[in-house]
């Protein structure tokens, strides 16, 4: 038919962001986490004795990490319904897994 | 109250029209809808049937989020003008009201529909599954989709690629892939293997966060996504 469009999400407004679901957040902080490491990766390589490029490092593995295990979860079976808990549970590990490497200083 | 409805037919640009409407306890965002058309704007086009929240005709993207206009309470709302859009992800044919068919075709495209095999009829009529049964109880939640097409503008995969069938089809198949007694599993089993279907779920749960008759279309998809792993492996799922 003439002249009909299709309305889709433009993420470039503050209404589009509004309501964004946390399973939409989760997903998107994962994949900026893993373009980000790719940054953080090559100053790590650059100088590896920088502290904040390390704590990055780390901070972005992890984070990436229990996201990508949250994922694992629900493909295996666990109840997308619980999606959002275990989004808090992954961030909740990953910072408790940050703080525990962080603390132990092997140098 | 002020309501900021998104406006477009054919040939004219779209907008968001601000209407004032007195807002009154129980009120809804259809019931709001209704007294702008009925009193300021009788050109302002919305579908809407039930109005008790069981038909789904009045799914619309509310503040953001897809919702039923006739189960949205204004008071549940957080305070300032409350946006009203069309469902994302249809063609709109005026105003708030789009075209369902792609639902339709989608779910035709995936075979979504069911197909007699040889159990459905070995006993003379059509063989009888109990609701005790357990394919029946796997699938207790997913039968109960109104076709509303929430889930559908909710998924963010849906709008960038125009072959995923979408979560309201991919539910529809997975009810389907569990019923003994229909006869297209293989085939909708390969059809499910392909490029822009199951891989193309981000796995979200958008659908599942919006459907209003709470089923879990992501949970749908995952469950096909496991069987097509055992099919890949060549073990025959259950």
């Amino acid at each position: 038919m003439r002249d009909r469009k299709t309305l889709r999400r433009r993420m470039n407004s503050a209404e589009a962001w509004r309501d964004t679901k946390v399973g939409m957040w989760a997903w998107l902080v994962q994949r900026v986490a893993a373009v980000s490491l790719l940054a953080v990766i090559a100053l790590h390589l650059k100088n590896p004795f920088l502290r904040t490029v390390q704590a990055a490092l780390l901070g972005l593995v992890l984070l990436h990490g229990v996201l990508g295990l949250r994922s694992i979860l629900l493909d295996f079976g666990w109840p997308a319904r619980w999606h959002r808990f275990l989004l808090l549970l992954a961030l909740l590990c990953g910072g408790a897994a940050f703080a525990l490497f962080w603390g132990w200083r092997w140098y | 109250m002020v309501l900021k409805v998104f406006r477009w037919a054919p040939g004219m640009r779209e907008r968001l029209q601000k209407y004032w409407v007195r807002a009154r306890q129980g009120m809804t965002v259809l019931d709001a809808l209704v007294e702008v058309q009925h009193g300021s704007d009788p050109t302002l086009a919305f579908r809407y049937a039930c109005r008790v929240g069981m038909c789904g005709s009045c799914g619309m993207v509310i503040n953001g989020r897809e919702r039923w206009a006739c189960r949205t309470l204004l008071s549940r709302l957080p305070r300032g003008p409350v946006t009203v859009r069309p469902l994302y992800n249809f063609p709109l044919i005026r105003d708030l009201v789009v075209d369902m068919a792609p639902l339709k075709d989608k779910m035709l495209a995936m075979r979504a529909v069911f197909v007699p095999g040889r159990r459905a009829t070995e006993d003379g009529g059509l063989a009888q599954i109990g609701s005790n049964a357990r394919e029946r109880r796997a699938v207790d939640g997913a039968v109960e989709c109104i076709g509303c097409g929430m889930c559908v503008s909710a998924c963010t995969m849906v709008g960038h690629d125009p072959r995923f069938p979408g979560p309201a089809a991919l539910n529809r198949v997975f009810t389907l892939q569990l019923d003994s007694r229909d006869g297209a599993h293989a085939e909708r089993g390969t059809a499910l293997l392909s490029e822009d279907i199951l891989a193309r779920c981000h796995g979200q749960a958008n659908c599942t966060d919006v459907c209003p008759m709470e089923i879990s279309p992501a949970d749908s998809i995952l469950a096909l996504r496991r069987r097509a792993v055992l099919r890949l492996f060549g073990v025959s799922p259950r």
